[in-house]
């Protein structure tokens, strides 16, 4: 099971600033978005395709455009190495037909960004090869 | 030095349709039973190019795969300019038959993906008596949720939004490569197609109240990929149940479009599919 933390969005952000893709497709995105997992809401600053800042201390010092919103399960499948059908792809979980992800806000900005968007939430699914990178480091 | 040619031919062709000249272009590879292939929405007929070069198909089929019009090589009708592009079930329908006797074909299978295998079930329906058999891949009775006016959007850049919000219809166990083909192609179509072509699969094909009307005198297969979230497995075999003598296939480890995402995996389910067309072999499936 993953646990959504700090350790694993610092993890996130290391995996989507170190993609050699990233900076290419993600030039023009320039924009926070909410990621709800759960219970639980962080606030994702993109600057030109970087991750500039991941927050769950909420207020109105964090802005956010759009919100990607779904149970823990839903992201749990979705970040698995062969994540299962209905759960690969954000907009499989949003389609009116599944109702597993919500999409909120200005969603304008989502479809604007959305090859970058899709991209970053993919390196979701290395967090956990770079965890086990760094336990082997520290055993060493 | 020979150079590598591939054993495909491609051509254009005049279908005289509804007052318009269409200028289509085609492509096709082998001898036997006409095998006419359809794209899904805002593609076109590049997608069925493993097909084409597939000798175990082409020695028994004559694989014919088109550009619908506006898309490909088959350019718009003069005035489109002037039109909000709506692709209909009658058109669609009508246009395919169309193309068929532009080209003399006597009886031929006809196999389209998504909203080609919808199309299929209004052929059934209509043109049973001008048809060998159908094989509607990634289809189901009602397909609604695809109608999104951010597909047409002057603030959103056509081609990644309308190539992006598809690539995950395609299965995480599909080659990298063939996935990202699947997604150039969804980037190169004219603005406004993919949108007008889903007005086609998501609100004007609702063929619930018709699956019931068909007949069963032309040979049915349904067959659809595990990973597609627009038309699930359990409504492409909702479907084949209420219409006579169909019959679903359900595909593993594939999503939306099996030639293209993945065709070796595609190819354990359709040969069989096949050969039961040709009178070889004993049903559909792998």
């Amino acid at each position: 099971m993953t646990t959504f933390d700090s350790r694993w969005m610092n993890s996130w952000m290391d995996t989507v600033n170190s993609d050699l893709v990233m900076p290419r497709i993600g030039r023009y995105f320039t924009a926070g978005f909410l990621l709800g997992i759960g219970d639980e809401e962080w606030v994702v600053s993109m600057q030109r395709g970087q991750i500039e800042r991941i927050t769950d201390n909420l207020s109105i010092e964090t802005p956010w455009s759009f919100a990607l919103r779904a149970p823990r399960e839903s992201w749990e499948k979705f970040v698995q190495k062969i994540p299962p059908p209905m759960y690969n792809d954000i907009w499989a979980m949003a389609h009116p037909l599944h109702g597993r992800l919500r999409m909120d806000g200005d969603v304008k900005v989502l479809w604007q960004n959305i090859r970058a968007l899709t991209w970053m939430l993919a390196c979701m699914r290395q967090v956990g090869d770079r965890e086990v990178v760094e336990q082997r480091a520290t055993r060493v | 030095m020979t150079a590598l040619h591939e054993p495909v031919t491609g051509r254009y062709v005049y279908v005289p349709h509804g007052g318009h000249e269409y200028r289509i272009y085609y492509e096709e590879a082998g001898d036997g039973i006409p095998l006419v292939c359809l794209h899904t929405a805002g593609t076109d007929a590049r997608e069925w190019r493993h097909q084409l070069n597939d000798a175990d198909i082409t020695s028994h089929y004559r694989v014919i795969a088109f550009d619908m019009p506006r898309h490909g090589k088959s350019i718009p009708p003069v005035g489109f300019e002037r039109e909000e592009y709506r692709l209909t079930a009658t058109f669609y329908s009508e246009f395919v038959m169309a193309f068929c006797d532009a080209l003399e074909l006597e009886r031929p299978v006809v196999m389209g993906s998504s909203m080609g295998g919808n199309i299929c079930l209004h052929i059934a329906l209509n043109f049973e008596e001008k048809i060998r058999a159908l094989i509607a891949i990634e289809a189901c009775d009602h397909s609604p949720g695809w109608y999104i006016s951010w597909l047409e959007h002057p603030h959103v850049h056509g081609g990644e939004a309308c190539a992006t919000s598809v690539y995950g219809l395609m299965a995480p166990q599909s080659p990298d490569e063939y996935r990202w083909e699947t997604w150039w192609y969804y980037a190169q179509g004219g603005p406004g197609i993919f949108k007008g072509d889903l007005y086609f699969y998501s609100v004007d094909h609702d063929f619930r109240k018709l699956n019931e009307k068909i007949t069963g005198n032309v040979p049915l297969y349904l067959m659809t990929g595990v990973y597609d979230f627009a038309c699930t497995p359990e409504m492409t075999e909702a479907t084949a149940q209420k219409i006579k003598g169909a019959e679903s296939i359900i595909m593993e480890e594939i999503g939306h479009f099996p030639m293209s995402e993945n065709p070796v995996t595609f190819k354990r389910y359709l040969m069989p599919v096949l050969e039961t067309i040709r009178g070889v072999g004993s049903g559909g499936g792998a």
